[in-house]
This record gives structure tokens, sequence and C-alpha cells, in this order.
């Protein structure tokens, strides 16, 4: 741990140090202020007096590895790749994932699930049930960044709604 | 006695004890496939090889008998080596279908390969695919032949155990694989117990499939209430994931090893008769008769209108019908409560049923009751069903209380049933599901199934063995214990039992068959009736007095 | 008798305006220069329902319907009193604190004396010989409001918030109290508009021949000690205990709706009352520096109150600036710079001054 530092009389008064902080707020606050103007009035050439985005408008590009809303991959025959083995299920943290598996038709698959839902009221977003898949069937790669819902129940992705989600790559 | 060195610990063992087992006893473990303590040695999976100093050869641990002499090694590299090589070759034409496999979490393959395995594949060629894929072939086991690793444990269980022979393993080299007979299907009255021990996925059980994941399950101790017979069971349940098994919690029954009583099996009928515990047909709320229906009230209120209807009846108005299903301590608090406190005469637990119950030479009895024995011995055979039906019938009786039996449903007269249950004024129904019994009653009272409580059974050979409270009361059920203790209270007795315990050290006081006995001497594998400690039992020999007390 | 009426209702009216209208602009201000100091934007979002015509966009853009947004939401927003609150006093705490705040302003001169329809008058809602102790009054009834809001919520963090806002106000008050005493020995008179006045000396009174005698002047150790007092009193940052909105959010959690925004506002009225009291006190009031009018009255006396009105600004947009500067003081700082810094410091300054005012006259 580092030693406290000692601080002088002039130090402990406060007067200096609160003065220069001041001093800098305020040297941003005219600064700024002069630039919003200038731009204001046209001026392309000075700097803006914000670093900030405006979000809904400008967007900034989303990184390839960005864990957006799940999605759940299909097979060639639009059936879903995940086969219920509960491996994400088990390993997330948030217990957001309900999965109840169902005897799948085709034997060499054996199991597929007759539910999946995904309560994203309690997700948070770890990626470790991407991570856990053995199969690749749940990925976050939807780029979709903005969902919400004015109930939790409606929180709660089903399965066919994460099914219809599409890759972000493909937009 | 042969005396050994196992990885350098010597240890003395029993006559015809193979290695496996001797290396049990210093504490190394042997991995095996093929071998079962249950079950003849096959010494067909190589997966057990030990060193023994001066063989030429590595030696399989579970057909070779403990000589004196004899110097051991478990886990040399040339015995690991050779284990990573066995598994190399058991696991070529294993499917990789974990994620689906109902054994995963509590496979041998899984188990093996983490602790011995972890090898880089060599394997090229594809693998073989077998006929069945995920086949039922009986009423409660599904096979996978893919999965199988031909151990041959269930062919041995189904020649030896159930003595019944449906399997065989057909074909042989590559095309070996196990299936049942032509024209047969696994359907003993053991089967289920291919499914326990078989090591790998090959072999799962129909009624779990795809249930629930192992690793969700915890598990109790508990008994089978099956029959009198009380084989050891583990009560697997799950609480934490309420979406799977449409929110059942008890999902599977497994035996656990007993040697007085059931060794490693268990019968079907006990293994799927849990089904109850999370039934529909529970009874939640405590209900009362009330203008004509019958309305949910709270504990306090069914608790007071039964011991007002008690409380009303002179003791030779008062009938009870207790339950070979009950637990000891619950028996005797029934016995204290209506016999000693409240003065009944007409009490009785034994209610025969409808048609004899099957049973056979192995395992499973006739009499359907866990807890006949302790009835027994308690003193709750005073009279007989019939005679107190009858006095019902015959509107002798002011109060009726039932636990658990169905009498509509049993090997009493059904006109004598239907006019008892409707001539008593008040019928007090305890117990845990509705039935045709409880439909008639005035007052219900919701009770904890076997698996919601804890407390003792006596077996029919006197063993008296221990449940544990595996998953919380359904609803607002209570164990009878607690519902016979509030009830005691709601009637202006000073009771305060706070615990099973408390109840079996004041029965092991009062009656002469439990005496001796605690929780702790009864332990995970129980003791039986008339239990002397050993300390006694010595001195009672050196007076020869031994017999004489065991007879009593 | 009637001019007398008109000319207080309008005193009244002018006060009461400056104040309330400031005070809602003030809100903006706190939005735009946070942003602005902090390189952001700011709110820019309301519009009047979507509609976005092109003469109103600067007016979206610069955030100004903001303002009007949050009043709408405060009226809007569903009047909550817990149950187990003291329905009465819980409804009385924030009208306490806000009328409190609002007539501390009564005593503040915007103008110098002048003579209309032979009267003379001045913009100022009350000449009261007693208005440094009317403003100490005022000031400390505010505690009154906060306190009930605190202890009438049945709520514990309220609770705490109230006493803590109860043990600041009183480490606040005093040496806001003790710092003006320098001010009144100094200039002889508890009435503002006559501090005011004696700060506004002639052209050949200027102390070392080129200095107003303004009171930050004669008094920098009294005008520090009162203006971080007076922000103390605000309970804004760096003083914001009572309310503390990372940890126990303070005597108005309960709260809600135009109530809680009555509490809000009250904060901003006590900073321009605040800043009011500096500008008269310590910054010559109404005093152009070296300007000296022979007469008061016609475009005198507006330009004295636009210059009193800027000075009350500037104060405010300071007050700000500190607010957005400074992290906030734990609460045992707080109370020992109160009782072990401020207060000791103002009985010095009274001393000093003393003797000073002693030795010159001697």
């Amino acid at each position: 741990m580092q030693p406290r530092v000692k601080l002088g009389l002039l130090q402990r008064t406060y007067i200096p140090e609160v003065l220069i902080g001041l001093i800098i707020t305020a040297r941003h606050f005219f600064v700024n202020l002069r630039n919003h103007t200038l731009r204001l009035m046209g001026s392309r050439s000075v700097q803006p007096g914000a670093v900030t985005i405006q979000y809904p408008e400008e967007r900034r590009p989303l990184s390839p590895r960005l864990r957006s809303l799940h999605r759940l991959t299909k097979r060639e025959d639009g059936a879903p790749r995940c086969v219920a083995c509960l491996m994400c299920e088990t390993v997330c943290p948030a217990r957001c994932i309900y999965i109840v598996p169902k005897e799948n038709p085709d034997p060499h698959i054996e199991k597929m699930p007759a539910r999946f839902d995904i309560d994203l009221g309690r997700c948070v977003f770890c990626g470790f049930c991407v991570e856990a898949c053995p199969e690749d069937a749940i990925r976050m790669d939807t780029g979709i960044l903005q969902f919400s819902a004015s109930s939790r129940k409606d929180m709660i992705y089903t399965m066919d709604q994460l099914l219809a989600h599409k890759p972000a790559s493909s937009q | 006695m042969p005396t050994l060195t196992i990885d350098g610990i010597e240890v003395t063992v029993p006559d015809k004890t193979n290695l496996i087992e001797a290396a049990k006893m210093v504490g190394a473990e042997i991995p095996h496939y093929c071998y079962h303590p249950g079950l003849s040695v096959a010494g067909n999976c190589r997966m057990c090889l030990v060193e023994i100093e001066k063989a030429p050869k590595l030696a399989i641990g579970c057909f070779t008998p403990c000589q004196e002499g004899m110097v051991v090694h478990t886990s040399t590299e040339k015995v690991l080596q050779a284990r990573k090589d066995v598994l190399e070759f058991l696991l070529i034409n294993h499917p990789l279908d974990c994620p689906v496999c109902d054994q995963a979490g509590e496979c041998w393959l899984q188990i093996y390969y983490m602790k011995h395995g972890q090898y880089e594949s060599r394997m090229m060629e594809d693998k073989i695919k077998k006929h069945k894929k995920a086949t039922a072939i009986g009423p409660t086991v599904t096979l996978d032949q893919e999965r199988c690793i031909l151990c041959a444990r269930c062919v041995r269980f189904c020649d030896e155990i159930s003595k019944t022979s449906e399997l065989g393993i057909f074909n042989r080299g590559n095309h070996a694989e196990l299936d049942v007979f032509p024209g047969k299907e696994l359907n003993n009255k053991y089967s289920g117990n291919v499914v326990d021990i078989c090591p790998v996925g090959a072999l799962t059980d129909r009624d779990f499939r795809f249930q629930c994941r192992v690793w969700y399950l915890d598990t109790q101790d508990s008994i089978c209430p099956g029959c009198s017979r009380g084989c050891n069971i583990q009560v697997h349940y799950n609480l934490d994931r309420p979406h799977h098994a449409e929110g059942r919690r008890v999902l599977r029954l497994k035996p656990r090893f007993n040697p007085e009583v059931n060794k490693y099996w268990i019968c079907d009928e006990g293994r799927y008769g849990y089904k109850f515990i999370d039934d529909e047909s529970r009874i939640l709320m405590p209900q009362v008769m009330r203008n004509g229906g019958m309305e949910f009230v709270s504990w306090d209120e069914a608790l007071k209108a039964s011991a007002e209807k008690i409380k009303a009846s002179i003791p030779e108005e008062l009938g009870v019908l207790a339950s070979p299903q009950l637990t000891n301590e619950e028996l005797y608090l029934i016995r204290k409560l209506f016999v000693e406190e409240l003065g009944a005469t007409q009490v009785e637990f034994r209610v025969p049923p409808k048609e004899e119950g099957y049973s056979d030479d192995y395992l499973v009895k006739a009499d359907k009751n866990p807890n006949t024995k302790g009835a027994e011995e308690i003193g709750l055979a005073v009279g007989s069903a019939e005679e107190i039906l009858k006095a019902a019938a015959e509107k002798k009786l002011s109060a009726l209380v039932i636990f658990v039996h169905n009498l509509v449903n049993s090997g009493l007269d059904d006109s004598l049933v239907k006019a008892a249950l409707e001539g008593v004024e008040t019928l007090i129904f305890i117990g845990s599901n509705f039935s045709d019994t409880s439909e008639k009653a005035n007052v219900i009272l919701p009770s904890a199934t076997y698996a919601e409580k804890s407390g003792t059974f006596a077996n029919s050979e006197g063993r008296v063995q221990r449940i544990h409270e595996a998953v919380p009361p359904l609803g607002e059920s209570l164990p009878e214990w607690q519902i016979l203790n509030e009830l005691a209270r709601a009637l202006g007795l000073d009771w305060d039992y706070q615990g099973t315990e408390h109840i079996f050290a004041e029965l092991a006081k009062d009656v002469p068959a439990f005496a001796n006995l605690t929780y702790e001497i009864l332990g995970d594998q129980g003791q039986t009736l008339g239990y002397v400690p050993p300390a006694e039992e010595e001195a009672l020999v050196e007076h020869g007095e031994l017999e004489a007390v065991r007879a009593t | 008798m009637w001019v007398d009426i008109g000319i207080t209702v309008f005193n009244v009216l002018v006060a009461g305006l400056f104040v309330l209208s400031l005070a809602g602009l003030l809100t903006w201000v706190e939005r735009k220069q946070s942003a602005v100091m902090q390189d952001r934007i700011g709110a820019n979002r309301a519009d009047l329902f979507g509609w976005d015509p092109k003469l109103l966009r600067p007016i979206r853009r610069l955030g100004l319907f903001h303002p009007i947004a949050d009043g709408l939401k405060m009226f809007l927003k569903e009047d909550y009193i817990p149950p187990e609150a003291n329905k009465l006093l819980f409804s009385l705490a924030p009208f306490l604190s806000l009328f409190c705040g609002l007539i501390a302003f009564a005593v503040i001169p915007f103008c110098d004396k002048f003579q209309v329809w032979g009267k003379t008058v001045s913009v100022q809602v009350a000449s009261l010989d007693i208005g440094v102790l009317y403003i100490f009054a005022a000031l400390s009834m505010g505690i009154y409001g906060v306190f009930l809001a605190g202890y009438t919520s049945k709520n514990n963090w309220a609770y705490l918030g109230a006493l803590r806002a109860s043990a600041l106000m009183l480490s606040s008050e005093i040496a806001i109290g003790v710092s003006i005493i320098g001010v009144v020995m100094l200039y002889g008179s508890m009435e503002i508009g006559d501090i005011v006045r004696a700060q506004q000396a002639g052209p050949h009174d200027l102390l070392f021949g080129f200095l107003p005698k303004w009171g930050i002047v004669m008094q920098p150790l009294g005008f520090l000690l009162f203006l971080t007092a007076g922000i103390a009193a605000t309970k804004r940052i760096p003083f914001d205990m009572p309310e503390g909105e990372s940890e126990i959010i303070g005597y108005f959690v309960e709260y809600s709706g135009m109530k809680f925004g009555m509490f809000m506002m009250t904060d901003f009225v006590e900073t321009i009352v605040v800043a009011g009291l500096t500008a008269a006190l310590f910054l010559g009031g109404w005093h152009i520096p070296y300007f000296y009018p022979a007469h008061t009255g016609g475009w005198i006396t507006v330009l004295q109150v636009l210059v009193f009105m800027l000075k009350v600004c500037f104060l405010c947009w300071f007050m700000v600036l500190v607010r957005w500067t400074l992290p906030r003081f734990r609460y045992d700082q707080a109370m020992r710079l109160g009782w072990m810094g401020l207060f000791p410091l103002a009985i010095a300054n009274i001393v000093v001054t003393g003797i000073m005012i002693v030795m010159s006259n001697g």
C-alpha cells in the first residue's frame, strides 16, 4: 500500500487545490463553449465541443466478437440443431436458460428441445452457453443490442423467437 | 486368511477375496467395468489389470484371488499404460453422444477416461454403427447397442439374479452386440437393476429417459415403502430446476447396498413406486366439511375442528385405523395419544388387501406395507378393522380417524365399508393422497409421504431402518408425527416433540422390542429388534443368558 | 396607500419571478453546464411530442424543452405518500422547505433607493433593519422542512438523511452567521441595502486608491467562509450528505411527483439566495465599479437591477462549477470542516476585523 501523503498546511486548507480544479473545469467549459458556438455557426475546422456519440443516429461498428442477443442455429431441414443436452443450462451462471427435452423422431439424434427459453431479464451475457454447446446450436452473434419488454414475462424468449434470429453478418 | 501387500500396505483378507476387493480395503481403487461384487466374475473388460511381483504379465484384479505373500502394485507406470490402452480399445467404437446420453455424469467411461485415459485419439476409421440405437427392449429399459462395451454385467444379472435369461451377447468380434433373445423382451420383476449395473449408457431407464440430467439430482438415503422387505434405497430428487419432469421433485429411486436386506438390488415394483409423491392426487391443504361441502382451511382451524370432534366422543365411541405405512415414531404417538391419553379401545392398523400381493423367494414380499412388524410390536393391533367398521356402520362410533388407508379398495366387504364411512358422524382422514376414502371424510389433514419425513420402518425380519426427509412436504402437508403432536396440543395436552429422534428415544424406552436402539445404532444399515449392545452381549454370553434374552 | 401596495406587489413579483424563473433555468444550466464542462453535449432530446419544426429546432438542440418536460413529469407522476407516514407533516415538509428558501430573498435589494411619485422606493420586498438576522432566520427555518421530510417518511434512509441534514445545517448556518458579522461590523448596519450602499463609497474613498470597498476586498476571509458555508447550506455537492445519491438517497427518498420537485426546486432557490446574498454582501450588490451616478431612478436603476442580476447569475454559474468540479465530502469530513475549520476561522475573522476597525478609528 502506498503510504499516505502528508499534506502541508496550504493543501489542508483545500483552497489552492480547489482553485486548480475549478480552473481546469472552467477552461473545459469555455473552450468547449467556444467550439460548440463556432460549429453551430457553421465552422467545420474547429474540434467538436463534445466527444460523445449521439446514439440512435450515430452508431459505432460492432466488434465481430461482441456478445449480443442469442440465436439458435438450425439444421439443413430447419429443425433446431439443439439436442437438449442441457450443457448451457448447466453452465449458465444466471440460470436463465430453461430447456425441456423430448424425443427426436430421428433415432440417431435422439433428443431435441420441446421448450428452449432464455430469460433475458436474468441473462448476464457471459457467453458461457455458446462456449459449452457441443453442437454449435446457440450463438450470440445477432448484433441485436436493443430489446426490451413491458413485462418480465415478455423478456423470456422462446425457442421460436430464438430460431428466428439471424446472424448480424447476414444483414 | 491370506496376508498380502498391496501398494506397500500389508492386509489380511478372508479366503477367496479377489484383488479388487482387497485393494478397496487398503484404499486403493482398481478401475473395472465387467466386475460387479453382486455377480459372478467374467473377466472380459481387462480394465482391472494390476502388476503382481514375480508374475510374468499383468493380471486382472477381479479374477485373481488373494494369496499368501502376494505383492501387488495397482498404479505402476505399466498398469497405468495398460489401463489407458484398454480404455482406448473400449472407446474405439463408442459414439460421442454424451450430450444426449442419460448416463452422462454417472458413466464409468467418462469417469475413467478423465482419471486414467486422457489420450489423443488415434482412430482414423469411421466408428461402427450397430443395429439398435435407443430401442426399448422391455417395459423399463432402453438399449443402445453402440454405447455397449460388452461387459455382460446385465447378461449375468439376468442369468444369476433374476434367473430369467432374456439377454445375451450375439455375434463375434466387431459384430458382437448385446440384445434380447429373439421373441423375448426384458420384462422380469427386477429388470430395472440392469440399468444400475450398466457402467455405460447402453441400458438406460425408460422411466427416467430425458427427465433430468443426473448432475441436477440430489440424493437422500431412505427405505422402500413398497413391501415389508424394507429394501435400502436412495431417493434422487431435483428441487432447484422445477421446469424439468413437469415439476416432479422425486425423479428416481436407486438401490442402496445393504448385505442384510437387499444386497445391490431392488424390484421394479419398488423402483417405480415413487410416483405418488408428486402426483396430482396429493392433498395440499387441510379441509373441513362446512355447510355440506369441503372447504380449505388453515391448519389451526382444521386441528381445532378435529380436536372438538374427538373431545366430544367418549373413548368407546372413538375408532382409530392406524396404518403400517406409518413410521414407528408415528405409530407410537398414535398409541400414546389415542390409547393412553384418550383411552380409545377401537384401535387397529391391519386392513386386509383386496388380493394377495405378488411375492417371490428373492426380495418381493406379499405384505405391501413397510412397517407391519413395527406396528405389531408397538401394540396397535387391539381389535380388528372389521369390528371397528361394524361398530361404525351400527352408528356406535361418533368419530373415526383413518390414517392413509383406502378402505374402499381393500379386502374388506365393500358394503360394510360404505355403511361404516357413511354411518360414522365424524370421519377424520389423515393421508397424503386423495382416495375414495378421503372423499367421504369430514376432516382431511394432509400428511407427508415417506420421502418428505424422517423416521424408522421395521421390516418383516424385524430390522429397524431409518428413512430421511429428501424433499420438503408438498403444499401445506406435514409429517404425521407433527400432525399428531399438534392435534395433541389442540386437545389440551402438553406435547412438544421437536423431531423424530426425540420420539424414537421415548419409543425405545417404552416398547421392549425397541430397547437399546437409537438412531446412531441404526446408522444407515439398520439394526434388528431386540438388539443387545456388544458390551452387554459379552456379559450375557459369560452368564449363558443370551439365548434367554433373545427369546424375549 | 394604493401606490404603496402597488409598489410592494411589483417588488414581490419581480423578486419572486426572478428567483423562480432562475431556479427553473438553473435545472437547464446545471445539465448543460456540466455537459460542456465534461466534453459532453447534454440533454437535447425533449421535443413537443415529436413535433419538431425547423424554427424550434435550436431550442430542442439546446435542451430548453427539458425544464418543461421535467415540470410536466413532476406534475403527472403519482403523488405517493407512504402508508406509515404522517400525512400532514409529510405533505407540509416540501412547502416549508421551499417557502423558507423563497422568503429569504425578500430583504435583498435589486437596486438603490430612488424617487417615484414622491416616494422613496427600491426594488426590494422588505427593507428590514434587521435584514441580516431575518436571513439567518429564514435559512435556519429551512431545516424544518428537510427534517420533517426525513422524520415523517418512516424510512430509515430518509431518517438518516434528515439527521445528516440537521447536523450539516447547524454547522453551516453558524459559520454563515459568524462570517457575516465581520461584514456587519465593517459597514455598521444590518439592513442589506445599507450594507450595499456602504460598499459603494465614493471615488475618493477607494482602498489603496484603486479598489472599491466591496466585501470581498475588505473581508476576503469572510467571503471565502461565507461562500463555503453557503454552498453547504444548499445541501448540494460537495456537501450533499443529506442526499448522498450513491448511498442513502436522503431525506426525500419517499417523495415523488411535485413534492419531490419542490425539494429539488428548494436546492436551486437556496443556491440563488446564497448567490444573491453573496452578491449583496460581498460583491457590492447593484454597484458598478468606478461608476458613480449622481442620481438614481430611470435608466440608472434599470442598469443597477441588471448588474445585480448579472452578479447573481455569475455566482450561480460559479456554484454550479463548484458542484461539478469537487467530489463530495464524507460526513465526518464535512462536520470537521464546519466545526473545526469554518467556525473558528469566522471567529478569528471577527476578532481581526474588530482590531482593524479599532486601529483605523484610533
